[in-house]
């Protein structure tokens, strides 16, 4: 009877109880929606990254990344990333050459880092094709083609088919030049990849740097269900005197905008919440106030404090929960369907291209998140239900009962 | 057989500046199946009397025993539960459940006593027949007239079976047909049930009604009239 008694007493006051669950659905939409949006950031910048720039993992000689000397290659690197591209796991691995050098046109030059890939399965780990923007993926152009980012090529003021000249140290301490057609534009959010990177053949790279096919770099993408730090150990541990590394150690800014952005989740919640606190705390108190008289009258005839206690925390949780899966479905909803169509941010491109983002953004949320809220709103409830409450129980059912 | 034994009470209150005696050495004792009318001048205690008598205030001094059980040092959660299974309350204001129906109204006081179900529901229609509103069972307080709220408040001060029944002004609010109907329908439950009223009024119908005027003033006792 004490919960029938709640439930309605939460409609006593109709319209009231209606803005306050209304406000709810209101906060737990914005919360979820903001979240996703914020994610959809996150989610999409560290998506680009390691998709198309750092990878799952990486793996070096331990002497190569202090300098980037290209002496310091892996040993027997294309037996061993045949042996790593049949691990479970492990969706794609390629070699990389990696030479530190300059690139000039007739119009400028660039310090810029020289990528000597395996064209088949560089599009496997980073769908470096995908980026194409302008010309094609290592076709058109016979003799050593490049594939150079769209900032670097307005930098050099370049197009397709126009020669550059790479120099570089051929690794024997003598500086090496050579000529290189552009056979194709790639536009990424990834700042190093616009503007950093160029890709070559490795076979054209490995005959101007006579380095007999060794590599400097294996790349690894895995499945999205594998921890790639299951094979970065796995790895580490049969080729001791190699190097395996996750993204987190090599893009360990990643890994802490992750963690941020984790907390954001957190953040917005708390604030959210204890801003509707203040909206259920002052409708409950004013239910309560209302209806001193009642409950004066309750405890009188012999309800007991508790009750009266209980009565009022459930009414005040009914309010909270019933705008809690609305707000919740609302959020789901939104989410969903910008998943599906992007959010375009085509207007600020600039600015976010600038920063590495993508300019359509998909909002993303993972079940968790639905879970902390609902946890939050059942918390909220509670917490905005205790004042009102204690004021109840407070009451001196003697004064309650002549107030007018 | 005393169900009420009230010894020199005073209470005095000094919330304000210059204390307030609201009650000064009142005794009396009321026994079982009386129809007690507690009267007197706006400002003479009554009030403080009713509330003491009902275990919602304590007295400054003095002794009340209700069923020769001494309330006047008991805990407030302990008089919660004595209110619950020993005294009924009917107020000037009705003070019923608006959210609830008449039946509920009735059955809400068992439902606290952990009365079961079947047991709550046949008292209360028997009771809400006894007061002549059996049809009304499934109406909300605000869908009655003020006559037969007032009987709701009487049948539900009854369904707790209590040792007396303290009523404060219960006919303050209600037409003369309405105080006619309300009086007679306590009046046979005391007859026939002896069950024990006590009223606080003004009402001189009231009054007239009952066999028993305890009049105070100035928080003492001026007359104890017994009536036959």
């Amino acid at each position: 009877m004490i919960l029938k008694i709640a439930w309605k007493n939460v409609w006593r006051s109709r319209g009231r109880s209606l803005v306050v669950m209304g406000a709810i659905v209101v906060g737990i939409w914005a919360l979820l929606f903001g979240t996703g949006f914020m994610n959809g950031f996150m989610v999409g910048y560290m998506a680009d990254i390691i998709n198309h720039d750092v990878s799952n993992m990486q793996i070096h000689n331990p002497e190569f990344k202090n300098d980037y000397d290209i002496k310091f290659y892996i040993p027997d690197g294309n037996k061993k990333v045949e042996e790593v591209r049949n691990w479970p796991g492990v969706k794609g691995a390629t070699t990389r050459i990696i030479v530190n050098g300059m690139i000039a046109s007739s119009r400028n030059a660039s310090g810029v880092q020289i990528r000597g890939i395996d064209v088949q399965h560089e599009a496997i780990v980073t769908r470096l094709d995908s980026l194409i923007f302008e010309g094609a993926y290592f076709e058109g152009i016979k003799k050593n083609p490049i594939i150079i980012g769209k900032k670097l090529a307005e930098d050099l003021k370049v197009k397709i088919r126009t020669k550059i000249v790479l120099t570089f140290n051929d690794g024997n301490g003598y500086i090496t030049s050579a000529a290189f057609r552009v056979a194709g534009i790639v536009k990424s959010s990834s700042i190093k990849i616009n503007g950093q990177y160029v890709f070559v053949r490795q076979e054209d790279l490995s005959k101007v740097l006579s380095n007999g096919n060794n590599v400097h770099e294996i790349a690894i993408i895995t499945d999205s269900r594998i921890d790639e730090e299951l094979l970065v150990n796995k790895y580490n541990a049969i080729y001791p005197g190699d190097l395996a590394e996750s993204w987190r150690v090599i893009a360990p800014e990643l890994a802490f905008m992750q963690e941020m952005y984790g907390q954001m989740l957190y953040i917005l919640l708390v604030i959210i919440m204890t801003a509707l606190v203040f909206g259920i705390v002052n409708t409950m108190l004013m239910a309560v106030l209302e209806r001193m008289r009642e409950l004066g009258m309750l405890m009188a005839i012999g309800m007991s404090k508790l009750r009266v206690f209980v009565m009022v925390l459930v009414e005040t949780i009914y309010l909270s929960i019933i705008g809690a899966p609305v707000g919740l479905f609302a959020g789901w909803l939104t989410i969903r369907y910008y998943q599906n169509v992007g959010v375009d941010l085509t207007e600020y491109s600039e600015g976010l291209e600038a920063f590495g983002y993508s300019s359509i953004l998909y909002p993303y949320l993972d079940a968790d998140a639905y879970i902390v809220v609902t946890i939050g709103v059942v918390i909220t409830a509670f917490v905005g239900a205790i004042y009102p409450a204690w004021k109840a129980v407070k009451l001196n059912p003697v004064e309650a009962l002549h107030k007018i | 057989m005393s169900v009420i034994k009230v010894e020199n009470i005073t209470k005095v209150y000094t919330e304000t500046a210059v204390p307030v005696h609201a009650l000064n050495g009142v005794s009396f004792e009321i026994q079982e199946g009386e129809f007690t009318a507690i009267v007197g001048p706006s400002g003479c205690g009554k009030t403080t009397l009713l509330n003491i008598l009902g275990g919602l205030d304590h007295p400054t001094s003095g002794r009340v025993e209700i069923s020769n059980i001494d309330i006047t040092e008991m805990k407030d959660s302990d008089l919660i539960n004595f209110r619950l299974n020993n005294i009924g309350f009917v107020f000037q204001a009705y003070n019923l459940i608006p959210v609830l129906t008449t039946l509920e109204n009735v059955e809400f006081i068992m439902l606290l006593q952990k009365v079961d179900k079947k047991k709550r529901r046949k008292r209360s229609m028997d009771l809400l027949e006894q007061m002549g509103i059996a049809e009304k069972a499934n109406q909300r307080p605000s869908e009655l007239s003020g006559g037969q709220q007032q009987r709701v408040a009487v049948a539900r001060a009854l369904a707790s079976k209590p040792n007396f029944i303290l009523a404060d002004e219960p006919t303050a609010n209600l037409d003369s047909v309405s105080t006619s109907n309300l009086l007679d329908i306590m009046a046979v439950m005391n007859r026939e049930e002896k069950e024990t009223f006590i009223f606080s009024t003004h009402d001189q119908r009231v009054i007239d009604k009952a066999r028993r005027v305890i009049t105070l003033e100035d928080g003492r006792v001026k007359s104890d009239e017994i009536r036959e």
